[in-house]
């Protein structure tokens, strides 16, 4: 799916307020992607954010926080969309994910989540800076995506079952008939 | 061997006028039979179509009624076809062995003349023949047409729009039915 | 600018070990987990542990590390007046098999003596974690092998089939 394609571009924005000057700050990338490979109504849609340190200290008292889905038209499934560390070593990133339901379906704007922390110990003014944006993604209706992916299986077994009256019963009729006036077998006999 | 072959497709002139009538006049017992058939096999399609096309009951109503009818007319038309041009074929096959079952029930009967258990004969034979077809007619007309509607319907017509799918595949499906019946091969 | 650089490295190195003055004592863990199950919700296999930790010494806003299948991962805090975390972690279907998953967690304590144990090459093992949260994965279901119609149109054709031949019988002249 293109969609799925166009979210796996991984587009890391970089955060502004950085000044050259600060060798010995942290210094923070972070994306946020979709895992989905079909974005389904009432199904889960996997979040995943990753924060880098590209600085050269530890970053301090990182928090991440994520209000771009309106509570009318996702339900949080698994995890949180605030998170924190205390610190993020330069050099290491770190994971959250969550997990949410689309309660609606249609296209639905990925936008940014926002971090913000100490660039180090000494700096007391927060640095506040965005993740990537997966951009645009279309949610699709969960009746239709039943008809395409699900595998119906008791559907096609109760298939199987009311058909098999309308072929076995005329069937086995014709079979007992044939079976009784074959010439062939009653040649053998 | 070649006289009981000679035999076997060499049925008398009132025999084969016999067997034709009974074949073109479908009685109302079978005619009955055919279409209570056709309905049920032009129904199953409308499962398929609720539960995994998931095509809405109330909504396309309409569609399923008019199909499922259209469908009934056309496969109650293959299955009189297709047993038309068995009922004589399978006379043929059957002949030997239903007079000889025949000879053998009517052998005691001191009272029924040569006439009256020749005719007995007939009527066996038209009910065999009548009867294989009939039934074989169904089965093999059913078969088909579940393979031409799934074929139809999860293949060909996969993206379409269901309720298009559904006239089409179901249109496809019992049309060409009544197409292949038409032949005689 | 160098020195104040090393001093930082060097805070940094030991800060674990000055906080790590209390610990947890009496862990009680409220904890639900998910992991992926079908491969359309998430082309990566991901863990997501919850938990609400209580300590019988009334311990809050704790650090904490996870060992996950063998990384070792700050865990979130997700909600510090309600004491809850989050361990997230994700990775390749293949790495994550369907099975049995112990997630160990460690105070700030057992992360430096783990950290210790792993540089000088000494196994995990005989280091006891906080507390531990088993994982059960089913595996990510990756979409049927074969489709239902598929079988179904097979086993129509082969009806078929046997309806057919046994016209062609019907109809031939032997």
């Amino acid at each position: 799916m293109k969609f799925h394609v166009a979210l796996f571009i991984l587009a890391v924005a970089f955060f502004h307020g950085y000044s050259a000057d600060d060798e010995d700050a942290g210094r923070l990338l972070a994306s946020k992607n979709v895992l989905n490979q079909y974005l389904v109504e009432g199904r889960d849609l996997t979040i995943e954010y990753r924060i880098y340190n590209i600085g050269g200290s530890a970053a301090l008292d990182v928090k991440l926080e994520d209000d771009t889905f309106p509570e009318a038209d996702f339900d949080i499934s698994s995890g949180s969309l605030v998170a924190k560390w205390d610190r993020i070593a330069p050099n290491t990133n770190v994971t959250h994910a969550v997990i949410l339901r689309p309660l609606k379906y249609g296209y639905f704007n990925f936008t940014a989540a926002t971090v913000s922390y100490l660039p180090s110990e000494k700096s007391s003014e927060r640095q506040v800076g965005y993740t990537s944006a997966p951009g645009e993604g279309g949610i699709v209706n969960s009746k239709d995506f039943e008809r395409r992916f699900s595998p119906h299986v008791l559907d096609w077994l109760v298939f199987a079952v009311m058909t098999l009256p309308s072929l076995g019963i005329p069937f086995l009729l014709w079979y007992s008939s044939k079976s009784k006036y074959d010439i062939s077998k009653a040649k053998k006999n | 061997m070649a006289t009981k072959s000679g035999k076997q497709k060499n049925l008398t002139k009132e025999e084969e006028l016999l067997l034709q009538d009974f074949s073109r006049n479908v009685s109302t017992k079978s005619s009955a039979l055919f279409y209570g058939n056709a309905l049920i096999v032009s129904a199953i399609p409308i499962w398929l179509f609720w539960r995994i096309h998931q095509m809405d009951l109330y909504q396309s109503g309409i569609i399923f009624v008019i199909g499922t009818i259209i469908s009934t007319y056309l496969v109650s038309f293959a299955y009189k076809n297709v047993k038309f041009v068995l009922k004589h074929k399978v006379a043929q096959k059957r002949e030997e062995a239903v007079s000889r079952e025949m000879m053998k029930k009517l052998a005691d009967d001191k009272k029924m003349n040569k006439k009256e258990k020749d005719e007995r004969i007939l009527w066996k034979k038209n009910e065999v023949a009548d009867y294989e077809a009939t039934t074989f007619a169904i089965f093999y007309n059913n078969a088909l047409y579940l393979v031409l509607l799934i074929i139809a319907s999860f293949y060909i017509l996969k993206n379409f729009n269901p309720n298009i799918n559904y006239i089409l595949s179901v249109g496809t499906a019992c049309g060409l039915l009544a197409l292949f019946s038409t032949s005689t091969k | 600018m160098a020195t104040t650089g090393l001093s930082i490295i060097v805070i940094t190195l030991f800060a674990p070990l000055f906080v790590a003055g209390d610990s947890c004592v009496g862990p009680s863990v409220q904890s639900k987990y998910y992991v992926t199950r079908e491969a359309a919700a998430s082309v990566d296999t991901v863990f997501i542990v919850e938990f609400q930790l209580t300590c019988k010494n009334g311990l809050k806003n704790m650090n904490l590390y996870a060992d996950v299948n063998g990384k070792l991962l700050p865990v979130t805090k997700t909600d510090d007046s309600k004491n809850k975390y989050q361990v997230s972690y994700s990775d390749e279907n293949k790495n994550l098999p369907a099975g049995h998953y112990d997630v160990r967690f460690y105070d700030e304590e057992g992360y430096a003596i783990l950290r210790k144990a792993q540089r000088s090459g000494e196994t995990n093992d005989s280091i006891k974690p906080l507390f531990t949260i088993p994982i059960n994965h089913p595996g990510v279901w990756k979409g049927p092998i074969v489709q239902s119609e598929f079988i179904a149109v097979v086993v129509a054709i082969l009806v078929w089939y046997v309806a057919h031949s046994a016209k062609s019988h019907l109809q031939s002249d032997k």
